[in-house]
C-alpha cells in the first residue's frame, strides 16, 4: 500500500514538473498580456497586479493593429488546408489502391520530400517566386506550404486507406455503386479520423509557420507570426503587446485542438490497432 | 422471375502471369438452381466466382448471363448480388443503411426502400437490429445482415463466397438449412463457393468439382458421390474419404492386397488400376481380405474402423451392432457394384 502510494506521488510529481515546463511560457504570455507597460518591466516579476486589457486593445485596434495579419494567417492556413485535403485524399487513395507503374517510386518520393531541411531550399524558393512575381502574395506562400503539407498529408492518409479491405469496395461495386461514389460513401467515411488528424496538422503547420513566411512575405501579405516581430525593435521590446499577440495567435490553435481532440485521439489509435478501424 | 439467372461459362482461362488459375472452364447453370463450386483452396473456384461477379476479368473465354455476353461489362451493371466471406458490411452505416444501400444505388424511390429493407430483414430474422452498427452484432447476425443486403435487391444472381466459414460449427449447420430454405423461397439462382464437400453435398442442386484450375466433374451431389469420374474427385468427396488401393485388373476382376474381387467392368486385358471402396461399403465377411483392427472410433450409431490389411491401410464404417474389438483379426470384402475402378495412369474412371 505504501509502495503504491509512493509510486502515485512520484507519478504526480514527475507529471507536475513536465506540466510546469510545458505551461510556463503560456502562463508567462497570458500574465504579461494582461499587464501594463510598467508592471511588465517590474523586477522581481509581479504575480499580483491589476489586470488590464490595454495591450489587447492596442494590438487589435491601435495604430499597429495585427487584425490584417490575423486575416492573412487565416487565408493562408485555410487555403493551404483546403487545397492540401482536396489533393491528398484522392492521391492517398490512389497510392493505397491502384496499381500503376512507378507506384513504389511515387511512394518513396512523397516521403523523401520530408527529409530535406527547409532552410536548405528557402533560397531557391525565394528566387523562383521572385522570378514569377509571387513574392508577397497568397498564392506564393500557399504554393510553398503545399510542397510540404501535401506529402505529409498523403503519407498520413495512405495507411488509413490501406486499412480498409478490398472486399468492402467490391461489395459496393456489386451493390451498384461507381468507383467515385464508393470512394465518397464507403471509403471516405471510414477514414474520417485520418482526415481530421490531417486537417489539424496541416492547419497548425501553416498557421504556425515562421521561417518561410518571414522570407516570402512582404507588406501586403504578412501572417501574424511575422507581424509579431514588429513589437521587437532595436530600442525596445513591447512585451505586453507581444504577449497579447502571442495569446491571440494561440487561440485558433487551442480551439482547433479542443474541438478535434476526440477525433485526433481516435484517429491515432485506429491507425495503431489492427482491425480497429473496421468496427 | 422465371428464366432469370441462367449462367454459361465458355472456355474461361485466367492467367496470373505464367500461372494458369483457370485452364479452360466450361459449365452451365440453370435458372433457379443452387449451384456449388467445390474444390480445395487454390483450385480456381473463387476465381471463377470473381469472374462471374465481374471483379476479375478472364484472360480469354466468354461469360453469358441469360444469353447475354457480359464478359466485358462492369460488376455494377451485371445485376448480381454477393455475400462475401468477410461479409464486407459497411462499418459506418447502421444495419438498415447497409441493407438499403443497393436500393439507393439503384435509385429506388425512398418510399419503396423502407418496406423493402424491412422485408429483407424479416426474412433473415434481424428485423429488431436495424438501428445497430455492424460492430455491435454477433458473427451470426453480421452474416444475416450480409444476406439481407444481398437479397433486398432481387438480383438475378446470388453469389456466396464461403459464407458460413466464419461461423462456429453449430451455427453453421443451422444457417446452412436456413440458407437452403431462403434460396428455395426466393426462387433465385445461387452460386455457392465452398471447400467443404459436406456443405456442397447438402446444399447444392448441382455442383462443379474444381481441381488445379479445371472442372473435374459436374453433376448432382448424389451422382458425383456415387460415380466420381476421377481419383481426385473420389478422394475429395465423402467423409471419411474413399479408400483408394492400388490393384491389378485382369479380365473382369481385380487383385488387391492378395485378394481377388469381381468388378462390374467386363473388358478383357490387364492394366494397373486404383480400386476405390467407400468406408461404408466395406463389409465384414467370413472369407475375404484379412485385416487387423488397429483403431475403433465410436460415433454412436456407427463406428469407423482403421484396418491394417498386410501393410495396406483402409477405413471401414460399420453400424454399431457388429463393432469388433481393437486388435481383432477380421476379414472384409465389398460388393461388386460398390467397387470403383480408376486407371492408374490417366486417373480417370474405368467402370
Amino acid at each position: 500500500m505504501t509502495a503504491r502510494r509512493i509510486r502515485i506521488v512520484a507519478v504526480f510529481a514527475i507529471s507536475f514538473i513536465f506540466l510546469l515546463a510545458w505551461a510556463f511560457p503560456i502562463v508567462w504570455s497570458v500574465l504579461n498580456s494582461l499587464k501594463n507597460d510598467r508592471d511588465v518591466l517590474a523586477y522581481p516579476p509581479k504575480l499580483i497586479f491589476t489586470p488590464t486589457l490595454e495591450a489587447y486593445r492596442d494590438v487589435l485596434f491601435g495604430s499597429a493593429s495585427i487584425l490584417p495579419n490575423l486575416v492573412s494567417s487565416f487565408i493562408i492556413a485555410i487555403g493551404t488546408t483546403v487545397i492540401t485535403m482536396l489533393m491528398a485524399v484522392p492521391a492517398a487513395y490512389a497510392l493505397a489502391r491502384l496499381r500503376f507503374r512507378g507506384k513504389k517510386f511515387a511512394g518513396f518520393y512523397v516521403l523523401a520530400t520530408q527529409m530535406l531541411p527547409p532552410v536548405g531550399i528557402i533560397i531557391p524558393y525565394f528566387l523562383i517566386l521572385r522570378n514569377i512575381g509571387w513574392i508577397d502574395t497568397y498564392q506564393g506562400i500557399i504554393l510553398i506550404y503545399l510542397s510540404f503539407s501535401l506529402p505529409f498529408a498523403i503519407w498520413l492518409l495512405v495507411s488509413y486507406f490501406e486499412d480498409i479491405p478490398f472486399e468492402m469496395e467490391e461489395a459496393a461495386y456489386l451493390d451498384g455503386a461507381s468507383r467515385l461514389r464508393t470512394l465518397w460513401r464507403i471509403i471516405i467515411p471510414q477514414v474520417r479520423g485520418g482526415i481530421a488528424v490531417s486537417i489539424v496538422f496541416v492547419f497548425l503547420n501553416a498557421w504556425n509557420e515562421f521561417l518561410f513566411a518571414v522570407v516570402l512575405s512582404g507588406n501586403t501579405v504578412r501572417p501574424v507570426t511575422v507581424a509579431m516581430f514588429n513589437f521587437v525593435s532595436v530600442e525596445q521590446t513591447l512585451w505586453a503587446k507581444l504577449a497579447a499577440v502571442s495569446v491571440l495567435a494561440m487561440l485558433p490553435v487551442v480551439i482547433l485542438g479542443v474541438v478535434a481532440q476526440k477525433n485526433i485521439v481516435k484517429g491515432l489509435t485506429v491507425g495503431a490497432v489492427k482491425g480497429g478501424g473496421r468496427r | 422471375m422465371n428464366g432469370r439467372g441462367q449462367v454459361w461459362f465458355q472456355d474461361i482461362v485466367k492467367m496470373h502471369g505464367e500461372f494458369a488459375a483457370l485452364k479452360g472452364v466450361n459449365f452451365e447453370i440453370q435458372p433457379g438452381e443452387f449451384f456449388a463450386l467445390l474444390g480445395p483452396s487454390g483450385s480456381g473456384k473463387s476465381t471463377t466466382l470473381r469472374i462471374l461477379a465481374g471483379l476479375d476479368a478472364p484472360t480469354s473465354g466468354r461469360v453469358f448471363i441469360d444469353g447475354q455476353d457480359i464478359t466485358a461489362s462492369d460488376a455494377r451493371d451485371r445485376d448480381i448480388a454477393m455475400v462475401f466471406q468477410s461479409y464486407a458490411l459497411y462499418p459506418h452505416m447502421t444495419v438498415y443503411e447497409n441493407i438499403a444501400f443497393p436500393l439507393e444505388m439503384a435509385k429506388l424511390p425512398t418510399a419503396e426502400i423502407g418496406p423493402a429493407v424491412q422485408e429483407a430483414a424479416r426474412k433473415v430474422a434481424i428485423g429488431h437490429l436495424l438501428d445497430r452498427k455492424p460492430g455491435q452484432l454477433s458473427g451470426g447476425q453480421q452474416q444475416r445482415c450480409a444476406l439481407a443486403r444481398a437479397i433486398v435487391r432481387k438480383a438475378r444472381l446470388f453469389l456466396l463466397d464461403e459464407p458460413l466459414s466464419n461461423l462456429d460449427a453449430k451455427l453453421r449447420l443451422e444457417t446452412r438449412t436456413e440458407l437452403k430454405k431462403l434460396q428455395r423461397s426466393l426462387g433465385v439462382t445461387a452460386v455457392y463457393v465452398t471447400h467443404d464437400q459436406e456443405e456442397a453435398m447438402t446444399l447444392a442442386d448441382r455442383m462443379a468439382v474444381f481441381m488445379a484450375g479445371e472442372i473435374q466433374q459436374v453433376g448432382r451431389p448424389a451422382e458425383v458421390f456415387a460415380r466420381p469420374n476421377s481419383i481426385d474427385v473420389a478422394a475429395f468427396i465423402g467423409s471419411p474419404p474413399m479408400n483408394l488401393i492400388p490393384g491389378h485388373y485382369r479380365d473382369g476382376s481385380v487383385d488387391i492386397v492378395g485378394h481377388r474381387l469381381e468388378t462390374s467392368l467386363k473388358e478383357s486385358g490387364e492394366r494397373a488400376v486404383v480400386v476405390g471402396i467407400r468406408p461404408g461399403a466395406v463389409r465384414i465377411t467370413a472369407n475375404g481380405i484379412r485385416a487387423t483392427v488397429e483403431l475403433v472410433e465410436d460415433l454412436g450409431d456407427t463406428a469407423i474402423l482403421d484396418l491394417n490389411c498386410g501393410g495396406t491401410f483402409i477405413r471401414a464404417r460399420v453400424s454399431d451392432g457388429d463393432v469388433p474389438r481393437e486388435g481383432a483379426m477380421i476379414s472384409v470384402t465389398a460388393r461388386t457394384q460398390d467397387i470403383h475402378l480408376f486407371d492408374k495412369a490417366t486417373r480417370r474412371r474405368l467402370s
